[in-house]
């Protein structure tokens, strides 16, 4: 079968979208109150050193995704578990998402339909995004993000009249600690999950390009989201931590000359397309996870089944959306840290000592064979 | 109400078993097969206890606790 390329720009507008998705809408934490914007830009600060790891690993091994270079570099075995970890943390993401997505709609959009409903239309369409590849969910991200784009300058513009800045004052009123505090929460949601993408990237055409990716990727999605983060406590004030969706409310308040008001369904748009983009590609990663797992002719045979696993645990994940707060917050960065941090560390030291043995013995037999002519 | 859900399911996963499964033991899949098989047997059986409105445990509420224990709230 014929191998899937995406290219850069492809891959860079993946990354944007899944970043952004979810973000956008949960917003980042609010505890560093009308600070918030500081600590999205703390939290990518502090992903700057990760995204370099996950870059530098996919660049010493091209063309092979992350449960290929797991088994590569620590062994058949330690490969295996470490690929089950993989695997359950891509989908327990992808419920959370499709969960925030539940949440959103039964208390906004549709509150007296039940959660399942949404989570099975939108699961539905994650299914075959997923089953179809990542080339085509590269091409329709491609297709879709300058829309992305202009309906959120669109709706920068129109909010300028309802701006306060002097709600952005005072900058570090309380401190640095809470801006840490929220910036590592930012650094784990949304920067650090690009983790997942380790398991896609395999597909990019260009072998030395992760770091570019990466990089562009993460910088454009890191300046939106402090953007969105700064007009909604211009718009809100301190008032931000209190707001589940504090971008919905935030653009709920526009209202020019009585005429363009309720054009909050943009913001759920956007965020309907970044949990689309981000749901597949969990997907497709805890389906490729189990068909290296189980040496499987193809993960499309099982990500149905995968979807409909999904869909339902997002169902059963949480008992309401104060749960689900909390998670988001405070409970995932520390749960998500190792798959995040530590184990990518630990790929990327051995990675490099396995890559100097080679080269260092590469190099010795090119002399000998120079000694031997 | 729960006799429909359960209806509605039971036949979901029928189709899901003609046009899901049924290929890839038809075209001799095995690993792909049993795999699929296995999956859709867990996920058959949370979709039923579901209909049924059972409550079923969710792995977050543990993971919460562990992590509030060791790094408080």
């Amino acid at each position: 079968m014929r191998k899937e390329q995406i290219i850069d720009k492809e891959a860079i507008c993946l990354l944007i979208s899944f970043i952004i998705g979810s973000t956008l809408i949960v917003g980042v934490s609010g505890s560093s109150k009308n600070d918030a914007w500081l600590s999205s830009i703390t939290g990518f600060v502090m992903a700057v050193p990760v995204l370099l790891i996950y870059s530098r690993i996919l660049t010493l091994y091209p063309q092979k995704d992350l449960f290929d270079i797991l088994t590569l570099v620590i062994g058949k075995i330690a490969g295996k578990f470490v690929t089950v970890v993989y695997t359950l943390y891509a989908f327990h993401l992808g419920s959370l998402v499709l969960r925030n997505f539940g949440e959103f709609m039964n208390s906004f959009a549709m509150p007296e339909t039940p959660m399942i409903i949404p989570l099975v239309a939108m699961g539905m369409v994650c299914i075959i995004a997923a089953r179809l590849g990542v080339e085509v969910l590269g091409r329709t991200t491609t297709y879709f993000l300058p829309g992305i784009f202009l309906i959120l300058l669109i709706v920068q513009l129109l909010a300028l009249p309802q701006l306060h800045i002097n709600y952005l004052k005072p900058v570090l009123g309380n401190g640095i600690t809470p801006v840490l505090k929220d910036g590592y929460s930012a650094f784990a949601f949304p920067f650090a999950e690009t983790v997942v993408f380790m398991g896609v990237f395999d597909a990019l055409k260009t072998p030395k390009s992760p770091k570019k990716v990466y990089f562009l990727g993460v910088v454009i999605a890191a300046a939106i989201i402090t953007i969105t983060t700064v007009r909604n406590i211009a718009v809100l004030g301190n008032m931000l931590g209190s707001f589940y969706f504090p971008s919905y409310e935030a653009v709920s308040r526009i209202s020019i000359g009585n005429v363009i008001e309720r054009i909050e369904i943009t913001v759920s748009f956007v965020f309907v397309f970044g949990v689309f983009v981000k749901t597949s590609v969990c997907m497709m990663v805890a389906g490729k996870g189990i068909e290296k797992l189980l040496n499987l002719k193809s993960y499309r045979s099982i990500i149905i089944q995968i979807g409909v696993l999904m869909i339902l645990f997002a169902q059963i994940i949480y008992d309401n959306i104060m749960q689900m707060r909390l998670w988001a917050f405070k409970v995932y960065p520390y749960y998500a840290f190792p798959m995040q941090v530590i184990l990518p560390v630990i790929i990327w030291i051995i990675a490099e000592i396995k890559n100097r043995k080679i080269r260092k013995m590469y190099s010795n037999a090119d002399q000998k064979a120079e000694d031997q002519q | 109400m729960v006799t429909e859900m359960l209806a509605l399911t039971v036949l979901l996963y029928f189709l899901l078993f003609i046009f899901d499964i049924k290929p890839l033991y038809k075209k001799k899949l095995w690993a792909d097969f049993w795999v699929n098989v296995t999956l859709t047997g867990i996920s058959f059986t949370v979709a039923v206890l579901l209909c049924l409105k059972v409550k079923i445990p969710s792995p977050e509420l543990p993971i919460c606790e562990l992590i509030t224990s060791i790094f408080g709230k």
